[in-house]
Parts: structure tokens; sequence; C-alpha cells
């Protein structure tokens, strides 16, 4: 039981480590932003100060709400969740970022799906966490990625998905292992420390479910599977 | 003013540093990866080289150990910008000094923009 324990808060220590290396990325572009507002006035970006500080909010919420879920300090209340419509939610909260960044993001939602029962803002922040890991980080070969969701047999699957050289459940098995350990523990897929892919990862666990590398059509990316709700069925 | 070669795999703190440059005058190439900045100096030679260590795929290092490889980049002056931690980048600091090139290196979390005008500057002079 002590090795289970020292187990899961050396994994909280990683996982703390890999947040804290991230946040010094959107914290020194809002420091040096505003210091070019001084230094010449009109040449910084509002925009970029606030995306950047969004972005460092999110990641830091996200952190704690999966902290909050594995310690169950907070309740994982479940409800009926779209997942298109959280996707929909997702792209517009993301777009800001990516264009920033020069990285397209479409949606791909068509189709009609049985709502999932989970938790929305879990899923939303999991979400969330992927997609500003894989655009500030972007190795796509066309420098587009693509929120997504599509029906398996196992049930709904919703990533973030792009073209890459081939990826393998290895690599980010991998990845997993050198959480906080390694610059860029995950480099099929993005550069850098991949905080907020670790950070998707401790929601989702605290979920029920995981991510995994997965296909959407010809596109690789990191995805999560979810089972329908049996209580509300769409017609 | 000059010319300066960034070397900067995040794209909005290139576009900042890129601000801070012009505004005093530089002109600036941005690179995000190091085989666009090989080429970017290729097109024009650059006066001063401000550079990440932390790239994808190939760090600084290898970045810098390429560049020198050319000998008419080999007296071109050095900065490094990184979000490495001094106490990561110090058993590198001999190499990165006397066989590198680099003059000095700034930790992303604690510079100011104005320190790194004010090194570009004596660079260029000198």
């Amino acid at each position: 039981m002590q090795d289970s324990a020292d187990k899961l808060q050396g994994g909280s220590m990683q996982l703390l480590y890999s947040v804290a290396e991230q946040l010094k990325t959107p914290l020194s572009i809002i420091s040096r932003q505003a210091e070019l507002d001084k230094l010449a006035s009109g040449v910084a970006d509002p925009d970029i100060i606030h995306t950047q500080a969004n972005t460092a909010l999110t990641l830091v919420e996200s952190y704690l709400l999966g902290l909050q879920l594995a310690q169950q300090q907070t309740a994982l209340a479940l409800e009926p969740v779209s997942v298109s419509s959280l996707l929909v939610e997702v792209a517009h909260e993301l777009d800001g970022f990516a264009k920033q960044y020069g990285v397209g993001l479409e949606l791909q939602i068509a189709g009609k799906y049985e709502p999932v029962m989970t938790s929305r803002p879990g899923l939303r922040a999991a979400l969330l966490s992927v997609g500003y890991a894989m655009l500030e980080g972007d190795l796509s070969q066309d420098r587009k990625l693509s929120l997504a969701v599509h029906k398996t047999p196992h049930g709904i699957v919703t990533g973030v998905y792009g073209y890459y050289d081939q990826l393998h459940s290895r690599q980010w098995r991998q990845a997993l292992a050198l959480q906080g350990q390694a610059r860029q523990p995950f480099k099929g897929l993005c550069s850098g420390s991949a905080a907020g892919l670790y950070v998707a990862e401790a929601i989702l666990q605290a979920m029920a479910t995981r991510l995994r590398v997965g296909r959407h059509l010809k596109q690789q990316g990191l995805a999560t599977t979810l089972l329908p709700s049996q209580q509300l069925q769409f017609v | 003013m000059a010319h300066v070669l960034l070397l900067e795999p995040n794209r909005v703190l290139a576009q900042t540093y890129d601000r801070a440059l012009q505004s005093v005058g530089h002109m600036v190439s941005v690179a995000f990866s190091a085989e666009e900045a090989i080429q970017a100096a290729d097109r024009l030679q650059p006066d001063v080289v401000l550079l990440e260590l932390h790239l994808p795929v190939h760090d600084g290092i290898e970045f810098l150990h390429e560049f020198r490889s050319y000998p008419e980049w080999q007296a071109i002056p050095a900065i490094m910008i990184t979000n490495a931690a001094p106490q990561a980048v110090q058993p590198y600091a001999g190499v990165l000094k006397q066989d590198l090139g680099v003059k000095k290196c700034f930790y992303k979390p604690r510079f100011q923009l104005k320190q790194l005008l004010k090194v570009v500057a004596e660079q260029v002079a000198t």
C-alpha cells in the first residue's frame, strides 16, 4: 500500500514538474510582450497576451482538476454529453491560439452520435489540454489539426488528429514513462514537454478512460473512447 | 543596422523577439528549426545569430556545430536564449563559449528584451 502511495506521489511530482516547465512558455511570452510595449509603444499585441494568459490558466485549472479527481476531492459528476457540441466549444476556445501558431484547426463532426455519459468539464479540460499541446508543439506535416469524433464498436471516439509519420502506441507508452524527465517525450507528435498530454491523461484516467494513439480517416493523433449513454438516444 | 538570424521554435516568442529587434532597426530572418536556419543563413549571411538550445529534432549545440562547419560563418557571434535552466547549460559552457562562439546565454524566464538588444548591439559593433 505504501508502494502504491509512493508511486502515486512520484507520478504527481512528475506531472507537476512537467506542468511547471510548460508554464515557462506562456509566462515568458506575456512578460516579453509587456516589455515590448514599454520599449516600443503599440508594437505589442494584446491578443497574444490575452490568449497566452488563458492558455496558462487552462493548463493550471486542468492540472488541478486532474489532481482533485484523482484524489477524489471532487466528485465525478456524470451527465449525458454531446461530443460534437463539446468539440465545437473546444474548437472555439483553441481557435485564437491556433491562429497565433499558424496551425489550421478543423472540425470533423459529421454524423449523429449518441450522447456519452461522462464528466463534461473533465472531457472539455482533457481535449483542451491535448489541443494546446499539439498546437504549440505542432509537428504535423501540413500544419493542420482536426478535432474529430467517430463511432466504433467500442464506443464514441474523440480526439485531436493530424498528418504525421507513422505514430505507434509504443511511442505514447514511452512518452508516459518519460513524463517530467525528457525534454521532448513524444517527438513523433509534438515538440516540447507535452505537459498538456499528461494532464489530459490524468483527467481521463480519473474518468475511467485513457488517451490512446488513434486514427481518424487518414490522420493520426491522440483520442479517447467513451461509452454512449443508454438513457438518452438522439433519434 | 544588422541582419539577425533568429532561431526560435516557438512562433509567438519568435514574433515577439522579431518585433523588438526590428523596433531598433535590425533586419531579422526567423527560422523555426535548425534546417530552416541553415537555409536562411545561406540566402543572406547574418551578422549575429540568436538561438534556443531546445529545438525540435536537433538541439542548438548540434545546429551550432553544423553552422560553424562553414568557414564563412565561423566568426559570426551567437547569443543563446533558452528555456534550459542555467545548471543544465553549465556543463556545456566551455564548449559553447570556446568552440561554438556563444558570447552570451540568457535564461528565458529571467532575461529582459532590453538586455538582449544591448548584447546584440555590442556584438554587431565589434
